[in-house]
């Protein structure tokens, strides 16, 4: 499916069109439950979050038209966002050993290898002029949705240290991509 | 500390916390408070958007993952049978949810009139279709309007509010750089379209703002609005 199919597909959505709707569940599931389980660590729940996330996109697609974002980016930023409010809500206790001891990828993974095209090209370029460990822990915090509280106790530093720490890698970030 | 004092400009501002909120990394609290000024603000929700367009690429690092059917039934069972339960014909003309959805009709119903000519182009460059919802405080005055940059026209579609008798709407374009240019009358009706100045294509872009102003028969005599502006929006790339 090409992004046009994509983008008519949401229109027809909007317009309370099931088969559309159907087509668009059958075309993008597989990917947003990828972001659901990534983020959520599990799968019945990762379940639950999907059904919320089509609920909305069959709710809310009207709003696709405001947004710049690419038509899968939209689904996905739908997805993400949800699934993040979802593990905040629950995830109100410390963390379980094994998370605790997860650490993102020192080096970047395949998933940046992988990245193409052009603002991929940008945000990609813009990340290697990160410290490796900055970087890494931009695109684990972003693929995770991990919190401050999170981070903070991953890397053993005071909360407002990693929002310090965090927040000058973004407005670093965002000088280059304004470059 | 508020949200409020630890997002002051020495801190980044508003963009750096539209990029906290995009990557994921603030509370369940601070979440809430920006979700509800992104519903609030249009500038603070197009910083939040800005981010989203620049994180986007870092998705690729999502697997797809198959899904058991029970999923899809439920959402299915979520959706449509509590709908045909509860919803009666009352409420839906009543509900808020049914004008969004025939602005939306609207704007795919244009889609389909602009782009069925079309239907089956010989192979070409993708096409680049953009649209505006055009609308305005105190004034019940609606157009959805889409740009096909192929044919260089604007599909227009009336949705609300009547020109008073002895007047004409115009359509303007707004650049905040000179004056606006006038598109043209538009034509009475529910769907229509206009051709674009050959000049003129060039200038559509997302963020360009086009407007309706209130104007005698056949248009404002002196090539600048003079009548009130009924409705405004800006262009968005679909």
């Amino acid at each position: 499916m090409t992004p046009q199919d994509i983008t008519k597909l949401i229109v027809r959505t909007s317009m309370k069109d099931r088969a559309a709707f159907d087509l668009l569940y059958r075309q993008t599931s597989s990917k947003l439950f990828g972001v659901c389980l990534r983020v959520l660590n599990d799968r019945a729940n990762a379940e639950e979050a999907l059904q919320e996330v089509f609920v909305k996109i069959w709710t809310k697609a009207d709003r696709f038209a405001a947004s710049e974002l690419s038509p899968i980016s939209w689904l996905v930023a739908i997805a993400r966002n949800h699934a993040i409010d979802r593990i905040r809500a629950r995830r109100q206790a410390p963390l379980a050993i094994d998370e605790a001891l997860e650490v993102a990828d020192p080096a970047p993974g395949p998933e940046a290898a992988a990245l193409a095209g052009d603002e991929a090209g940008r945000i990609k370029g813009c990340l290697e002029e990160l410290d490796k460990e900055r970087a890494a822990a931009v695109r684990g915090a972003y693929l995770k949705g991990e919190s401050y509280a999170e981070l903070a106790e991953r890397h053993g530093v005071p909360l407002n240290t990693m929002r310090t720490w965090l927040r000058r890698s973004l407005l670093k970030l965002r000088e280059c991509l304004e470059r | 500390m508020t949200l409020a004092e630890d997002s002051g400009p020495e801190r980044g501002g508003d963009d750096i916390l539209a990029a906290e909120y995009v990557l994921g990394v603030l509370s369940a609290d601070e979440r809430r408070q920006v979700s509800a000024r992104i519903a609030a603000e249009p500038d603070f929700a197009r910083m939040v958007d800005r981010w989203e367009v620049h994180l986007a690429p870092l998705a690729v690092g999502y697997p797809e993952i198959d899904v058991a059917p029970s999923v899809k039934q439920a959402i299915d069972r979520r959706l449509f049978t509590e709908q045909t339960e509860t919803a009666g014909r009352p409420r839906l003309w009543s509900s808020l949810g049914f004008w969004r959805g025939l602005a939306a009709a609207a704007v795919a119903a244009l889609a389909i009139y602009v782009a069925v000519p079309y239907i089956n182009p010989p192979a070409q460059a993708p096409r680049e279709f953009m649209v505006a919802s055009l609308a305005a405080d105190g004034s019940d005055v609606k157009y959805m309007i889409m740009y096909d940059a192929a044919t260089n026209e604007i599909g227009l579609s009336h949705v609300a509010g009547e020109r008073a008798s002895g007047k004409d709407f115009e359509l303007w374009m707004i650049d905040a750089n000179a004056q606006p240019v006038s598109m043209g009358v538009i034509p009475a009706g529910t769907t229509m379209k206009m051709p674009v100045k050959e000049g003129m294509r060039g200038k559509f872009a997302a963020g360009t703002v086009l407007a309706v102003s209130v104007e005698p028969v056949g248009g404002s005599p002196t090539g600048l609005p003079t009548g009130p502006v009924v409705a405004a929006g800006d262009l968005r790339q679909i």
